[in-house]
């Protein structure tokens, strides 16, 4: 059967190169260099002239591979592992999904749950680019930027446009090939409307995009399958006035909004609850951006970003309907900034101040409705130097005041050198932070589910342990409760050094080498245990860990029409208390015979939850007539889960998800009257993994078209 | 490619003749079978069941019978619990307590310790050592509680592993020393994968695998 679909496929490809005339090379090398891109220094740059890692991908990569979502579009990104756990995340550099700042329009967007924002969220059917930065960043974007940045980026043009999509998908992930029918099937539709008119000075355009897929979730640790109904929305407003030729006011409203219908099965030990009900996310921002510019030589932005978030879950148990479990988190974000920038013969200054309020509430605090807030004041300034043609240096600083945590300083130094048009070599060091977040600081929290632990943040952890300690109901404080302090922020010192290679126009070769010191890890710990025996964690700044690879990226045209890339990621990570444990002979482990031994070095794995190789090879087919085919595969190496050897670090004696390799396939032709047909099939080795990968679904087939009213109005 | 299959020929002659040396033996008079194995100075138990579930509660609770599993290190042998107030036993296993005989558990001299250090590696007894005893039910001579006795139990998976580098040296009921591995907590002597179905967790527990060497002289070397 697979066979007969890769020969279906084939037969497509060759079909289409058989209808090839002659094409005209434009060559995406080149574009590599010339490119701009606007993350890595907050200024518009030429690709080939930033010091720091970047990569993008474009509109038309997303539209060709058929992503819908962020997390599609991530999983297919040299480097990057989407985690499972409170939603997709992504991990960066081998850091966790929380030290990866997600931008749009280069503002953050807020509604992290345990850390994790949610790629699921995020719509990309309709944007312009994604630009990725590597490295620690906060010396531009301060908190949450250790890892590095992702920058969704809008279309901000004048364009007029009037296009629609509709999109239909399924899969039946036990049954194989069988068609979408049956309880165990799931259905996806996807349906976009985009329009922009300019009426003088001004501007209009509106994205509207509505998901509605029927996807199968599992309860982790069952094979428990439910229905999952969720239905995604997502509406983008963006109103431009462009007052002068010096002056320019955009405006962008953007509102997600996520209803996920909820069937859960607890299956506990001797019976099945059963519980019902839904989970709401409602996510606003409004970006009013000014931008003004004084002269030539100085431009100025002013900009104003609201973000709210709102999360809610109600589930209710079948066999007690009156029984109501209720569990809310709400943010609201306001940042004001002006950033200015100065650019003389070989140098540029750009500087900048913002002042944040970020507030937020939970059922989980120790009372919904009282309103947390921290306020940012922040200052950063950046200089870029060409001493000569070739050289590019970029210097920058960024201090955060934070009222509820210590100060945070931020600088980068970074160095680009093109020895000629074919090779570069660049090298970068910076510092990023995280800030302890809400959670951290103000959660109050009894599992009664689970057996009733508490988690305490750490503003009211001693206080509340101490009274618990008063009425006689604690047993045992922990050596870490005496550690108990403000927590203070996470920081990394990151290095990337690289090299990019162009011999020809048909081949391109990038190379970084990355190291990340992560130092001041805030990590829960045990620090009280109560009479009945249920423990009380709490918060400590307490791990010091790295992670270090080497990254590379090749693009080759070997003939016409066809495209390879392939990326590569080599990730070695440690903890450097177990590392020193291990080095000094005193980390025992219990090995497959169950024998007690000293661990050896070579054993020792590193970081949980992260692939030691990963990998993507993709070959694209486009020609003239606008015909293209992709073929896309992903490999991942296994990663550590579960600590089942007796000690505390993750080694090769403890319990791995299996490494995979997923396949998926796309096709497509636009005609020249505005309609573009796509097919694709997505996960075509139906490769699963419920435990380990609950957001993979089975093998998918799609279709979609695609109308641009504009075209067929032109061409008339 | 020469040596490594000399080395190979060599590793089965070895395991060859330790094979030999087993002298297997297999207990009937226990509930349920379990396997006693010797080779060398070490004694390897396997599948001995400690209180194993025999129903849950209404609350999803699972529970056992409530009967310990008495075991003498001094004869390699199971205790019929018919002999639970004699010296005849030196450990008795319920569920993931370990008691040794004495004072609130048996009439026997028992006492233990928790030492931090590999099996292999733990020679002798040293004369500073401090052997605790039972205070049941509130403290044990090994200690309850995930990390702090001989086990992690992991709340989220539920399961229950052995730590790694703990050695039990153990005062027997009669004063005589024994140095204590646990090895596996589960039928089988393999824990099931965290994915494995609760039923199989919860019926599959409380079957130790353990592995001792007992000093029979009263000496304090092993």
């Amino acid at each position: 059967m697979t066979a007969r679909f890769v020969l279906f496929f084939t037969g497509l490809i060759t079909f289409f190169a058989s209808e090839a005339q002659e094409i005209s090379f434009s060559s995406d090398s080149a574009k590599l260099l010339t490119e701009v891109v606007v993350t890595a220094t907050r200024t518009e740059r030429r690709l080939g002239n930033v010091a720091v890692p970047v990569s993008v991908i474009s509109q038309k990569q997303i539209q060709q591979a058929g992503s819908l979502r962020l997390r599609d579009l991530l999983q297919e990104t040299t480097g990057l592992f989407l985690t499972a756990g409170f939603g997709a995340g992504v991990q960066m550099q081998g850091l966790n999904p929380d030290y990866t700042l997600i931008l749009i329009d280069g503002e953050p967007l807020v509604g992290r749950t345990a850390g994790v924002l949610d790629l699921n969220r995020i719509a990309i059917g309709n944007i312009k680019k994604i630009e990725i930065v590597k490295g620690p960043s906060s010396s531009l974007y301060g908190s949450e930027a250790m890892a590095g940045v992702i920058n969704i980026i809008t279309d901000r043009s004048r364009k007029e446009l009037l296009n629609a999509s509709l999109r239909y998908g399924f899969g039946n992930p036990d049954e194989g090939w069988s068609l979408p029918f049956g309880n165990k099937a799931f259905k996806q539709t996807d349906v976009s409307f985009n329009a922009g008119v300019t009426l003088g000075k001004f501007s209009f355009k509106y994205s509207g995009n509505a998901l509605y897929s029927d996807v199968i979730g599992y309860r982790i640790n069952s094979n428990n399958r439910v229905p999952q109904p969720v239905g995604r929305f997502t509406n983008m407003l963006k109103l431009g006035y462009t007052v002068n030729e010096k002056a320019v006011l955009d405006v962008s409203i953007r509102n997600g909004y996520d209803y996920i219908k909820k069937e859960i099965s607890v299956s506990n030990i001797g019976g099945v609850s059963n519980s019902y009900g839904r989970e709401i996310n409602n996510d606003w921002n409004i970006n009013p951006v000014f931008t003004y510019k004084f002269s030539k030589k100085v431009k100025s932005a002013f900009r104003g970003y609201i973000s709210r978030f709102n999360g809610d879950e109600k589930l209710r148990f079948k066999e007690k309907p009156d029984s109501l479990y209720y569990d809310g988190f709400f943010q609201r974000f306001y940042k004001v900034e002006n950033q200015t920038d100065i650019t003389l013969k070989n140098m540029t200054f750009t500087g900048g101040a913002g002042y944040i309020i970020d507030q937020a509430r939970s059922t989980r605090y120790d009372n919904s409705s009282s309103v947390k807030q921290n306020t940012i004041a922040y200052g950063f300034l950046q200089y870029e130097w060409t001493p000569v043609e070739k050289m590019n240096v970029i210097a920058g600083l960024r201090y955060d005041d934070n009222k509820l945590y210590a100060a945070a300083f931020s600088p980068k130094l970074a160095v680009r050198y093109n020895f000629s048009t074919k090779f570069y070599a660049n090298a970068s060091v910076g510092r990023g932070f995280k800030a302890p977040d809400f959670r951290q600081l103000y959660l109050n929290f009894t599992n009664v589910a689970a057996g009733g632990y508490s988690v305490f943040g750490t503003i009211d952890a001693i206080k509340i342990i101490t009274q618990l300690q008063q009425r006689g109901e604690i047993a045992e404080l922990t050596d870490d409760f005496n550690k108990l302090s403000t927590l203070t922020p996470e920081y990394s010192t990151g290095v990337n050094i690289g090299a990019g290679f162009m011999p020809s126009s048909k081949l391109s070769v990038t190379i970084n080498l990355f190291r990340n010191d992560i130092d001041n890890l805030i990590e829960s710990r045990q620090v009280a245990t109560r009479n009945n025996g249920t423990q009380i964690y709490s918060y400590i700044n307490v791990k010091k860990a790295y992670t270090q690879g080497l990254e590379t990226e090749i693009k080759w045209m070997p003939v016409k029409h066809l495209t390879l890339t392939t990326g590569y990621q080599f990730l070695l990570t440690a903890d450097k208390e177990e590392l020193k444990r291990i080095k000094n002979g005193i980390e025992p482990v219990r090995d497959n015979n169950n024998i007690s031994r000293t661990l050896l070095r070579s054993e020792y794995f590193g970081l949980p939850n992260r692939s030691r190789h990963m990998a993507n090879l993709k070959l694209t087919y486009e020609n003239k007539d606008q015909v293209f085919a992709t073929v896309r595969s992903v490999y991942r190496s296994r990663w550590a889960i579960s600590n089942t050897s007796g000690n505390t670090v993750y080694d090769e004696f403890d319990e791995f998800a299996a490494g995979f390799v997923m396949v998926n396939l796309s096709a497509g032709k636009e005609f020249k009257n505005g309609i573009r047909l796509q097919a694709g099939m997505d996960n075509v080795l139906n490769y699963q993994d419920i435990n380990n990968l609950p957001n993979l679904n089975g093998r998918t087939i799609y279709t979609s078209i695609f109308y641009d009213f504009n075209k067929n109005k032109k061409t008339r | 490619m020469k040596t490594r299959m000399i080395l190979l020929a060599l590793v089965s002659v070895v395991a060859f003749t330790a094979c030999k040396k087993e002298k297997q033996k297999t207990n009937t008079t226990s509930p349920t079978a379990f396997n006693v194995s010797v080779s060398g100075k070490i004694v390897t138990v396997k599948n001995l069941p400690a209180d194993t579930i025999v129903g849950i509660t209404s609350q999803g609770q699972p529970y056992g019978a409530g009967k310990y599993s008495f075991f003498s290190l001094e004869t390699n042998t199971w205790v019929p619990n018919s002999d639970s107030a004699t010296t005849k036993w030196d450990l008795a296993f319920g569920g993931s307590t370990i008691r040794v005989n004495n004072v609130t558990s048996g009439p026997g001299a028992g006492g233990a310790f928790v030492q931090l250090a590999n099996f292999d590696d733990v020679t002798d007894v040293s004369n500073d050592s401090t052997f605790r005893v039972d205070n049941h039910p509130v403290s044990y001579a090994i200690p309850k509680g995930s990390g702090k006795g001989w086990y992690n139990y992991d709340g989220v998976n539920v399961l229950l592993t052995p730590l790694a580098g703990r050695t039990l040296i153990i005062r027997t009921a009669s004063g005589k020393y024994a140095k204590v591995e646990i090895l596996n907590f589960y039928k089988g002597g393999v824990t099931p994968a965290t994915s494995a179905s609760d039923e199989i967790k919860t019926y599959q527990q409380r079957f130790y695998t353990f592995r001792y060497t007992f000093q029979a002289n009263g000496s304090k070397t092993f």
